[in-house]
């Protein structure tokens, strides 16, 4: 069975390899350009906090010159779930093709054949989203020192989130596949759900797995230490206390009758503060974990329903 | 022939309201080539694929070689050679990869066996399926069946989509295998002009439910074509079962099943064909009944 799942996924294999071919085609040399870059200008003393106006400039100048990078690896968001479809593919094409019925008519049994099928699906697609991981990571090493990994764009792509996303996909076109049992349209809505769920979750839920910490500062001296690296959700002008600027009508320059110091209450009053909620840094490992668990419990509890279905269905 | 290889008790399916197969009451002999004969959508289909475990019954049982498909899967399923109406084949596959598809889930594989027959029927083991004639596809989906050295070989339809030249090749290729191995076979058709020539044993399916099994031989005995008087078909009727009767103005002609011997000095008495009797079980046996309950 395992000698028949690895011919029937030969295609599948391929371009889950080309897949990532073309990334490492893409993170390689540009991953080698910014390290040799990083070490060139010497950005690994300007780590930290207080690192003074040359450090700024040399990190700005780096950042500058790299966030065009940045900006084109945001669509490698796409490739864990092009991993899971593509590889969903070998069994549903199957269910299709009414070709399950030919192995089931052999020396094994049904239950067999489902779990070899599902088993290699698995395997095959954590194997590739963890080449992704290792590639992806690898390549994001001066921005991580420079800016952590809590972001969106790092976040997403390293820890353990991306093996969830890929098994995720991987559940929801088996599981589409299994019930509707046409592979091309399968593949095509998995991965417009794929999608979906992955903006659900980058832009609403994964502030809320915990909630964020606040904190309230004077703008004038920089961030404080506990942002330093973290995941900033909203930042903004604030009054001292953490409440929202107030901006009176015509501003502050109607105090001006009253005299400075109802001036500079007013300006005082508008902020002179910001007001931050955020994820610190710390939490990074315990937002991979709930997030891994979403997905990938998900997309396990996707790919169980299919096998069932399956089987049950005949 | 003493043992059953397939056996129906009660056996039935459904699939949502309709019933693709029900009351289905037979016994298959091993050691038969049967015939399972009826129109699209009389339940042969479906009567092979409960046989074979890739569905369940919904109302009685089924035994095939003294297991159930459904629970004795592991047990059973290396014993059993299994064709399906298209026989669906990994297209993309050489035809030596479908051997090795063989050879790989099925551990009675005979590999000597298949190359040898494939190589008999000059089917190049380096071509793609999907290349293939229809003709070569079903021997290749036919020599997968046999490689695993089956004692029951169930065919679905087997000949239906091919040409009248592959259609005796692969019948051919059956009746090797039977006179090699002794195995039993079953396959299903709705061409009756083939299966008299292959077959032993004939079960007629019509409208989801069995119509008649038996030995050919005892078919084509206990069938007689009666001609006779328009008057007189209620007294035959009394005796015989009437299958197919036609009435014109000067006489009537009854296909009738005898109980015991045909004699009536009124009656001309013709011995008919199988495929006559399949017809008449098939297309008309409604119809005697309307009429008879006309006439009596």
């Amino acid at each position: 069975m395992i000698w028949l799942g690895w011919r029937q996924q030969r295609t599948e294999t391929v371009i889950t390899a080309a897949l990532l071919g073309f990334v490492a085609a893409f993170l390689v040399p540009t991953g080698i350009e910014m390290a040799h870059a990083y070490a060139h200008d010497g950005l690994a003393n300007c780590l930290g906090l207080n690192t003074g106006p040359a450090c700024g400039d040399a990190v700005s100048a780096f950042e500058l010159r790299f966030s065009k990078f940045t900006g084109l690896v945001g669509w490698f968001n796409l490739v864990p779930g092009l991993f899971g479809v593509v590889l969903a593919a070998p069994y549903v094409l199957e269910l299709e093709h009414g070709t399950h019925r030919l192995a089931w008519t052999q020396s094994i049994t049904r239950f067999q054949w489902v779990r070899a099928k599902l088993a290699l699906a698995i395997t095959s697609t954590l194997v590739a989203a963890a080449a992704l991981i290792a590639l992806y990571t690898w390549w994001r090493v001066p921005f991580v020192h420079l800016d952590g990994r809590m972001d969106n764009g790092a976040f997403d792509a390293q820890g353990t989130v991306v093996l969830g996303y890929a098994l995720f996909a991987l559940g929801l076109a088996l599981a589409v596949g299994a019930v509707w049992r046409r592979g091309i349209p399968a593949v095509l809505v998995s991965f417009v759900g794929y999608f979906v769920a992955r903006i659900f979750v980058d832009t609403w839920l994964r502030q809320r797995f915990i909630a964020p910490k606040q904190l309230t500062f004077s703008s004038g001296r920089g961030d404080p230490p506990a942002l330093w690296h973290a995941w900033i959700i909203s930042e903004g002008p604030s009054n001292a206390q953490g409440g929202p600027a107030v901006f009176p009508r015509g501003g502050c320059v109607a105090h001006a009758q009253h005299g400075f110091r109802a001036t500079k209450a007013c300006m005082a009053s508008l902020g002179g503060h910001v007001h931050a909620l955020f994820e610190p840094a710390s939490r990074f490992w315990a937002l991979q974990g709930i997030e891994t668990a979403l997905f990938a419990g998900v997309g396990v509890t996707l790919i169980a329903f299919a096998g069932w279905w399956t089987l049950r269905s005949e | 022939m003493n043992a059953a290889a397939i056996r129906a008790q009660g056996l039935g399916k459904r699939y949502g309201t309709t019933w693709a197969l029900r009351d289905c009451v037979l016994d298959i002999p091993a050691g038969s080539v049967t015939a399972l004969v009826g129109p699209n959508g009389a339940g042969k289909t479906t009567l092979l694929k409960l046989a074979v475990g890739l569905t369940r019954p919904s109302a009685g049982s089924i035994e095939v070689l003294g297991s159930s498909p459904r629970d004795d899967e592991r047990a059973l399923m290396h014993r059993i050679g299994f064709v399906a109406q298209d026989h669906p084949l990994h297209l993309r596959f050489a035809v030596d990869e479908m051997l090795a598809l063989g050879r790989h889930l099925n551990p009675t594989w005979n590999d000597e066996l298949a190359r040898e027959r494939l190589a008999r029927l000059r089917i190049p083991l380096d071509r793609k399926v999907g290349k293939l004639s229809g003709g070569q596809q079903a021997q290749v989906a036919l020599t997968l069946a046999l490689g695993k050295q089956p004692e029951l070989l169930l065919l679905d339809e087997p000949v239906a989509s091919l040409d009248p030249l592959a259609r005796r090749e692969f019948l051919n290729t059956v009746m090797e295998a039977v006179s090699e191995s002794a195995v039993t076979v079953v396959l299903s058709s709705h061409i009756v002009a083939d299966l008299e020539r292959v077959c032993d044993h004939l079960v007629i399916l019509s409208e989801s439910r069995p119509l008649l099994v038996g030995s050919i031989d005892d078919v084509v005995a206990s069938h007689r074509l009666l001609t006779g008087p328009c008057t007189d078909s209620p007294g035959v009727a009394r005796v015989h079962d009437v299958i197919r009767a036609s009435h014109t103005k000067r006489q009537t002609t009854l296909l009738v099943r005898a109980n015991g011997h045909v004699y009536d000095a009124k009656w001309q008495v013709h011995e008919v064909d199988l495929e006559e009797i399949v017809l008449a079980y098939l297309g008309y046996g409604v119809d005697v009944h309307e009429r008879e309950a006309v006439a009596s």
